[in-house]
């Protein structure tokens, strides 16, 4: 028997649709689970994915990509990495792991929604493998640092985080559940594939293996860039359904829906990812700026690919290329000021050779961010630690759920962007925050953010005790100065060389 | 080999660069030097970012699965491009003999 080319039979095999007989299209594909807006199946079955694969060849190489990554993991094993790394560099992995791995489950039951309830065949073909895709990622990231936790209690986070009402998993479970666990087949599709995949996700696990590979971290470096392989196939799911809702007078609604995907993954990034590069990665070590690597992935690659596709850039472009100069050195100040609220220790990542490079990237950071950590670097210098501890709550972003905060300095520019929706007020820290929220308000409406809940008695007793308690970190896992404070001592010694 | 430098913010999106982004190996190499035979009137751009190798040039680029072979010196089938292939800029086209990254329009 003749074997036939992939390609020969490709169309043939995955062409699954069919004519339901003995129930309604609707009731096959329920348009609160499908999200079809109304677009006629033979428009759907024009769906043709770019990045072809089948299942026999999926599995031989997926086989593949795993024995490559555990096998590096195998080899290193003895490499005293743990032992020999910077503590800032196992911030950037406890943060990592902890905010990364359970949220890959949430990304594969929205692709099995696709796999579903997708109406083009391509679609659920794609989707098919890209649900499997996450299950391999929430194994790998939950395997990989399960190894550390017998040494460092926080690495148990990679677990624990999405169980808990910590406030950076607050706002990470707000986001994804926004668009992975709460939305149909074709939302899921232009919010996670499109947005956040062919997007964001290439910041922190190609930008991030960077600094990894850099930092000599090859364990990890390896892992996430093999993550990002099934990103890369998978992601294409959204491509050809712009195309499909373009054609069919749908533009407006796929680009709202990607704006807000764009929108809320760049807030998350500014916490998550934005600390990691400019503070946590020891200097150097630091391949590019978290600026740099966001331009060359989000506006280089990413943007261009939207335009192509016949989308616009978003409404609120401008205001994230400005947000890209500040937004993450006030995330990093407040998860530093608020350490004992992390899963891990944060560094601080203002030695002088630190504040020095960050001036070069960010021209005016001394002038701005610097002189709040000059406050704190004079507080820990005279021995006042309490001083470098908050005694209030921030007020947070009903929609990020992160703390509303701006360029510090003479042109202090931090605003809320408020709104009363039946008879609650919310508080934004953007009008992209602001303006997600009014795209569908009953979505959002009942959510309580965290100081919300503190405000409405639920964290006893009301005080930081009370707050550790509620956000389940426990003695041991309770974040503090990555380096304990090691940094202080060196501009200790060399304010004394200087004067002397 | 160049490593151009990334443009100011609000003219980055106008540029027409494609092509894969590929994890460091010896894959990316034979991909890279695929590239350069495959395309030969264009100028083939690599950036080194230690995890990952950039290879980018204008509008459109072909990478066929013969020249990979080549350069490899063994048999590949095209897609197990996908073990190392962990982003690409433009659009992405995968054929058994050859994968082609494109812009379909010019900025």
């Amino acid at each position: 028997m003749a074997n036939l080319g992939r390609l020969d039979w490709y169309d043939l095999a995955r062409t699954t649709n069919w004519t339901p007989t003995y129930v309604q299209e609707d009731e096959l594909f329920p348009p609160q689970m499908s999200g079809s807006m109304g677009i006629p199946m033979p428009a759907w079955e024009s769906y043709d994915e770019p990045y072809k694969q089948t299942y026999p060849e999926y599995v031989r190489i997926q086989r593949e990509k795993d024995a490559g990554a555990y096998s590096v993991k195998a080899a290193l094993e003895r490499s005293k990495m743990f032992e020999n790394a910077d503590p800032g560099w196992l911030s950037v992995l406890k943060a990592h792991f902890g905010a990364i791995a359970r949220a890959e489950y949430s990304a594969s039951t929205a692709e099995a929604r696709m796999a579903r309830f997708g109406k083009a065949p391509g679609m659920r073909n794609m989707a098919t493998m890209g649900m499997l895709d996450e299950i391999r990622h929430g194994q790998i990231q939950l395997f990989f640092p399960h190894e550390h936790c017998a040494k460092d209690r926080q690495f148990d986070w990679a677990h624990k985080a999405y169980d808990t009402n910590e406030w950076a998993i607050l706002a990470s479970r707000h986001m994804f559940d926004d668009m992975m666990t709460t939305r149909g087949a074709v939302d899921v599709a232009l919010m996670l594939t499109f947005a956040f995949e062919t997007g964001f996700t290439n910041m922190q696990f190609l930008g991030l293996a960077a600094d990894a590979a850099e930092a000599g971290d090859w364990t990890f470096s390896n892992l996430i860039s093999s993550v990002q392989t099934d990103e890369s196939r998978h992601a294409q799911i959204g491509g050809p359904l712009v195309a499909i809702l373009i054609e069919n007078g749908k533009k407006a609604e796929a680009q709202k829906m990607v704006d807000i995907g764009i929108w809320r993954a760049w807030k998350l990034f500014s916490v998550l990812t934005g600390p990691m590069m400019d503070y946590y990665t020891p200097l150097e070590h630091r391949k590019q700026s978290f600026k740099e690597f966001m331009l060359e992935w989000i506006v280089v690659q990413f943007e261009r690919s939207l335009i192509d596709l016949g989308l616009d850039k978003p409404w609120f472009w401008d205001q994230f290329l400005e947000e890209l100069d500040y937004q993450h050195h006030g995330m990093h100040l407040g998860v530093w000021f608020w350490r004992p609220t992390v899963w891990w220790n944060p560094a601080a990542g203002v030695s002088a050779e630190e504040r020095a490079w960050l001036e070069e990237k960010y021209p005016g950071w001394n002038a701005t961010w610097g002189t709040n950590w000059d406050v704190i670097t004079d507080n820990l210098l005279a021995g006042k630690k309490e001083l470098s501890y908050p005694e209030t709550l921030p007020v947070v972003c009903n929609m990020c759920q992160l703390p509303i905060n701006a360029t510090p300095g003479p042109a202090w520019k931090v605003r809320d962007f408020p709104l009363e929706y039946k008879g609650r007020s919310y508080h934004f820290c953007s009008e992209g925050c602001q303006w997600c929220f009014k795209q569908e308000p009953e979505r959002y409406a009942g959510h309580l953010s965290l100081i919300d809940r503190f405000l409405a008695g639920m964290v006893q007793p009301m005080n930081l005790a009370g707050g550790l308690k509620y956000m389940s970190l426990e003695p041991g896992e309770i974040g503090d100065d990555a380096h304990n404070y090691a940094w202080v001592e060196k501009i200790r010694t060399d304010r004394q060389k200087d004067a002397a | 080999m160049t490593s151009p430098s990334i443009p100011p913010a609000h003219d980055a999106v106008m540029n027409n660069k494609v092509g894969p982004v590929m994890r460091q190996g010896e894959l990316a190499q034979a991909v890279f030097e695929a590239a350069e035979v495959d395309n030969p009137d264009k100028i083939i751009t690599i950036e080194d970012k230690v995890a990952y190798l950039r290879i980018q040039t204008d509008d459109e680029m072909i990478i066929k699965r013969q020249t990979i072979e080549e350069m490899l010196g063994r048999s590949f089938n095209m897609n197990e491009i996908e073990l190392d292939l962990a982003s690409f800029s433009g659009r992405i086209d995968t054929q058994v003999d050859y994968i082609r990254f494109y812009h379909a329009k010019h900025l």
